[in-house]
């Protein structure tokens, strides 16, 4: 007997460790920020505000369960079944995997909302935030558009007036980087660094900005469909081809204890406006860096365009006021208080005034650094529309490794095997 | 192949053998230890010593991941796996040796069977059934699947079968009741078992991670070698070297520490998870 | 009586409960997934055979395979002989030997993931230890983890350093089972070393070295954490194991039932490969 009673207690203590707070209540909205700091204290602060102004309806606010990414969690919470009423960082890509499986609220059927995505969004974006079905289920909210980051003086020892714009200025400065800082034969100075892992989204970093720059902001995958083998994948994919050949990025990961760029062992870097804050803390002494657009082919004109890790708000169907919710959504992307958003966290709103609106060019005079992103907004591309969006990057990986890393296979015949394997994704 | 035989020559060629091979286990775990102590710019290049040795490494993991709290939530979810299983095991054990049952047989052969599959036939199903369960990230998903161990209830009733039937029919005529018989009888009798059982159920839940991995995302869930692991492939270590082998090494000292105390309990119990045929 | 009928079955009651929902239910589900696409959030669909279809076709899983038996192939003989020969060293009369076994233990104490966080240190190419090492020699650097050629074979070489301590502790037992009069009387008829070891240690540890194979052969087939940790599968895929690859299908895509089709198919393959490996040391043997 006495067993029987000790196993019921340990049976018992852990269904209670297992319990979940039950997080629907009647009338309010419960939502979820990432947890990223800075966006917490603009939650935070949206959040008390909306309490404030609407105490019939209230907000209750707490950041995504810490996990091994976002995506993850809101994965498990969906499949789970205890997603929150609204998310505030849901990657664009992500979105039509969940609005297929019917998860989500089209928005476009609440009260005033197409009103309120026109003024805020151009037309081209509310086009690519439109579902194949036609239904729209996100707010189009921030991006960190992916740029060129350089240093100063690494560039200007190379004799280069201004940061290539072209592929063939970017191979030049590499040689000439490469060159001056041959060591014993060995190379110690590099152009620029790549993953050269196979994880999918490292492509966001690399191949998919250089191909929306190329493309002027051509689509992955069009209405279930490979579309990327043309001749902008082929030519972003041999310029890359180059580098690495050359040796003008490394090929080992660079796995010593300080940051590449920063300690000037790479010139240039393709990433988003996060690293303002992190070069800021850590940079050396009389350290110089800007940022430029991304490289282009020789021949190119027009607008460049590059990708813009597009997050998005979203109202999850568990939900059981969306007017609510919608409501504080649109509170919550009000010029005023995107204006707050934009200071607290140095991510940019994704909306036409950005560059227009007084309150935030207030922002952009005291945050030089940001401007040239600011100026590429009104060219960002965010993922296309597909619910295996993660795989369809997963294969342009594993060729980008054949072809661009090692060498194996021709850009073209790469990208063409990319499309093919691609369609053999988006058919299943 | 005696003593008497063996010449000096050959016998010093054995011990060299011997620490050559000691050498190729030993050293790559001290240069783990001195390069989690070393200052990141002499990773590269010690080979023994580094230039100075200081806890700079171990403080940035306990700042940037939750490692205590991973270490309690191992050893909550080792032990009771553990203590499950040497309870239900030697029940099963039992049943199997001194009962004759309608069925005896095809249970004995369900566990042979059982145990020869392969986890990777059952991993996606059993994920399935944890979400439906609603157990992901929680203890229950971690604990409830690994209760029973085929390997465990081998060991109980080859262990059983040794203790003679005339001490559990005395106990019966005294009226004790069977489980009494089993729980305070029997098993105060079967330690060895009960030890291989415990240390092989314990080593293979504290060293798992594909299965924590799978079912918990939560991070104040999260056991330790998982917690591990995921520090060293995401970002959080920001590729510092000492930070990362720091890591490393919190995760081996709590099993280092109880090998050097029960060493030959930990060499036999594990070798007999060879006798599964 | 009708109550101590009862009672082996109330024992074994939680093994009958822990089986149906832990062993039958998803061995079951696991048939019923194969001819289903699902990705979990929307309704299970029927598709046939279609995720046979695509798995033929699917080269990543394919050379995932072949990848898992490269590294058998191997792990396993260098395992095997390794093992025996500490084995037979340890067997002889020398003294501390209870010191060496402890220590050819400790890898396989240890989480496989310090192993596999330490030895990435260990191959690194830049800075690794034996890269150092060679450099000293003279000799050409390796690319380790990056070589495509190169990669499994050194994931293999780490498994083996791994695991050897418990073949190692396997043999020993094996070799004390051995008779010594055999090998007096093999003695008296003027056998050399190598006959002895040929025709009466082999022979008598033949069930050892079949258990060696089997279990080192399961334990390939389950490998994981190491290329997860240390490549990810790269690089071009050599070290993507099966298992990393049901990984990626399962958890990463959610095709739950293309990723229970994977598993269900290596199952097979594992069956196989365990049967020959049986047939062909007991005809040798």
């Amino acid at each position: 007997m006495k067993y029987i009673v000790l196993i019921s207690v340990i049976f018992l203590s852990l269904s209670v460790f297992s319990c979940r707070e039950n997080i629907n209540e009647r009338n309010g909205v419960l939502y979820w920020s990432s947890n990223n700091t800075d966006e917490i204290t603009y939650a935070r602060f949206i959040v008390e505000k909306w309490n404030r102004d609407n105490p019939g309806k209230q907000v209750r606010f707490q950041p995504v369960p810490e996990g091994q990414s976002s995506e993850e969690v809101i994965l498990a919470a969906v499949v789970g079944g205890t997603t929150p009423d609204v998310y505030s960082n849901m990657w664009q890509g992500d979105v039509e995997y969940y609005a297929r499986a019917g998860k989500l609220v089209a928005l476009d059927t609440l009260e005033g909302f197409m009103d309120f995505l026109n003024a805020r969004c151009d037309s081209a974006v509310i086009k690519e935030v439109t579902s194949r079905d036609g239904h729209i289920y996100q707010i189009p909210w921030k991006i960190n558009p992916i740029m060129m980051i350089y240093n100063k003086k690494m560039l200007a020892k190379t004799g280069l007036k201004s940061p290539p714009r072209t592929y063939t200025e970017f191979l030049k400065m590499a040689g000439i980087i490469q060159k001056a800082s041959l060591v014993g034969g060995r190379v110690t100075k590099w152009a620029g660094y790549a993953e050269v892992q196979v994880t999918w989204w490292q492509r966001w970093f690399d191949y998919y900005p250089l191909y929306l720059s190329a493309s002027g902001g051509a689509k992955l995958v069009n209405a279930d469909t490979a579309v990327f083998d043309n001749k902008y994948s082929v030519s972003t994919f041999a310029f890359l081809q180059k580098i690495f050949k050359n040796n003008y990025f490394p090929t080992d990961r660079l796995s010593s204890g300080q940051d590449p760029f920063l300690s000037g062992m790479i010139a240039t870097r393709f990433t988003g406006p996060w690293e303002i804050v992190h070069a800021e803390k850590f940079k050396p002494e009389g350290f110089e860096y800007d940022f430029a657009p991304m490289p282009v082919p020789d021949d190119h004109s027009g607008p460049q365009y590059t990708y813009g890790d597009t997050k998005n708000l979203v109202i999850f169907k568990t939900c059981k006021n969306p007017l609510t919710a919608w409501y504080f959504l649109r509170e919550f992307c009000r010029l005023e208080n995107e204006a707050v958003f934009l200071k607290i966290t140095n991510q940019l709103p994704r909306r036409k005034d950005l560059t227009s609106d007084p309150l935030f060019s207030n922002y952009f005079a005291a945050n030089p650094l940001m401007i040239p992103f600011a100026k590429q907004a009104r060219y960002v591309i965010g993922p296309d529309n597909s619910p295996v969006l993660k795989e369809v990057f997963d294969v342009i990986s594993a060729e980008y490794e054949q072809c661009v890393v090692y060498s194996k296979k021709s850009p073209a015949s790469a990208v063409k095997d990319a499309a093919h394997s691609a369609n053999l994704v988006l058919m299943q | 192949m005696n003593l008497k035989r063996l010449s000096g020559i050959k016998k010093t060629a054995a011990y060299i053998f011997l620490f050559i091979g000691a050498a190729a286990f030993v050293y790559p775990f001290i240069w783990m230890l001195m390069a989690s102590l070393a200052p990141e710019k002499d990773i590269a290049s010690f080979a023994l010593w580094p230039t100075s040795i200081g806890l700079g490494s171990y403080v940035q993991v306990f700042e940037k991941i939750p490692v205590l709290r991973a270490f309690l939530n191992s050893m909550i979810v080792s032990l009771t796996v553990t203590f499950f299983v040497v309870v239900f095991s030697s029940m099963t054990g039992f049943a199997l040796t001194h009962y004759e049952f309608k069925g005896r047989d095809a249970v004995f052969y369900i566990i042979i069977f059982t145990m020869s599959l392969p986890f990777q036939l059952t991993l996606i199903p059993q994920y399935i059934l944890m979400v439906k369960l609603g157990w992901t990230d929680s203890y229950l998903a971690l604990t409830v699947p690994y209760f029973i161990s085929g390997l465990g209830i081998i060991i109980f009733r080859q262990y059983f079968k040794t203790i003679p039937r005339d001490l559990f029919d005395a106990a019966r005529i005294d009226g004790c009741s069977d489980l009494k018989i089993l729980f305070s009888i029997l098993l105060p009798n079967a330690k060895p078992a009960i030890i291989t059982v415990a240390i092989l159920t314990f080593m293979g839940v504290w060293n798992d991670v594909l299965w924590p991995i799978i079912v918990i995302r939560n991070e104040n869930l999260m056991t330790l070698p998982q917690l591990i692991t995921l520090f060293a492939v995401g970002g959080k270590a920001e590729s510092q070297l000492g930070v990362k082998l720091a890591s490393a090494v919190l995760l081996a000292v709590p099993v280092v520490v109880a090998y050097s105390f029960f060493q030959k309990y930990f060499i036999t119990s594990m070798a007999s998870s060879g006798m599964k045929e | 009586m009708g109550k101590k009928k009862l009672t082996p079955y109330l024992l074994i009651a939680p093994y009958i409960i822990h089986f149906g929902l832990f062993v039958a239910f998803p061995v079951v589900f696991s048939l019923v997934l194969v001819f289903h696409r699902w990705n979990i959030i929307s309704p299970m669909e029927y598709v046939g055979p279609g995720n046979f279809i695509r798995l033929l076709g699917d080269t990543f899983f394919w050379q995932s395979v072949l990848n898992t038996l490269y590294f058998i192939l191997i792990h396993v003989p260098l395992q095997l002989l390794i093992a025996i020969s500490f084995a037979l060293i340890l067997n002889l009369p020398l003294r501390m030997l209870g010191v060496f076994r402890a220590i050819y233990f400790l890898p396989v104490v240890v989480s496989g993931v310090v192993v596999t966080i330490l030895w990435q240190q260990l191959f690194g190419y830049e800075n690794g230890i034996l890269n150092r090492l060679l450099t000293y020699l003279t000799l050409p650097r390796i690319g380790w983890l990056t070589d495509p050629d190169i990669a499994m074979p050194s994931i293999a070489i780490m498994a083996t350093w791994k695991n050897v301590g418990l073949y190692i502790i396997l043999f020993l037992t094996g070799l004390q089972t051995v008779p010594v009069q055999l090998y007096e009387s093999a003695d008296l008829e003027g056998a050399t070393a190598w006959q002895k070891f040929r025709h009466i240690t082999i022979p008598m540890i033949n069930p050892t070295i079949l258990l060696v194979l089997v279990l080192s052969t399961i334990g390939g087939f389950s490998l994981f954490i190491e290329p997860y940790v240390m490549t990810g599968g790269g690089p071009l895929s050599r070290t993507l194991s099966s298992v990393l690859y049901i990984y990626k299908q399962g958890f990463f895509f959610y095709h739950m039932g293309y990723a229970a089709t994977m598993g269900v198919t290596l199952t097979a393959i594992i069956l196989v490969v365990v049967i020959i490996q049986k047939k062909y040391v007991e005809r040798n043997t």
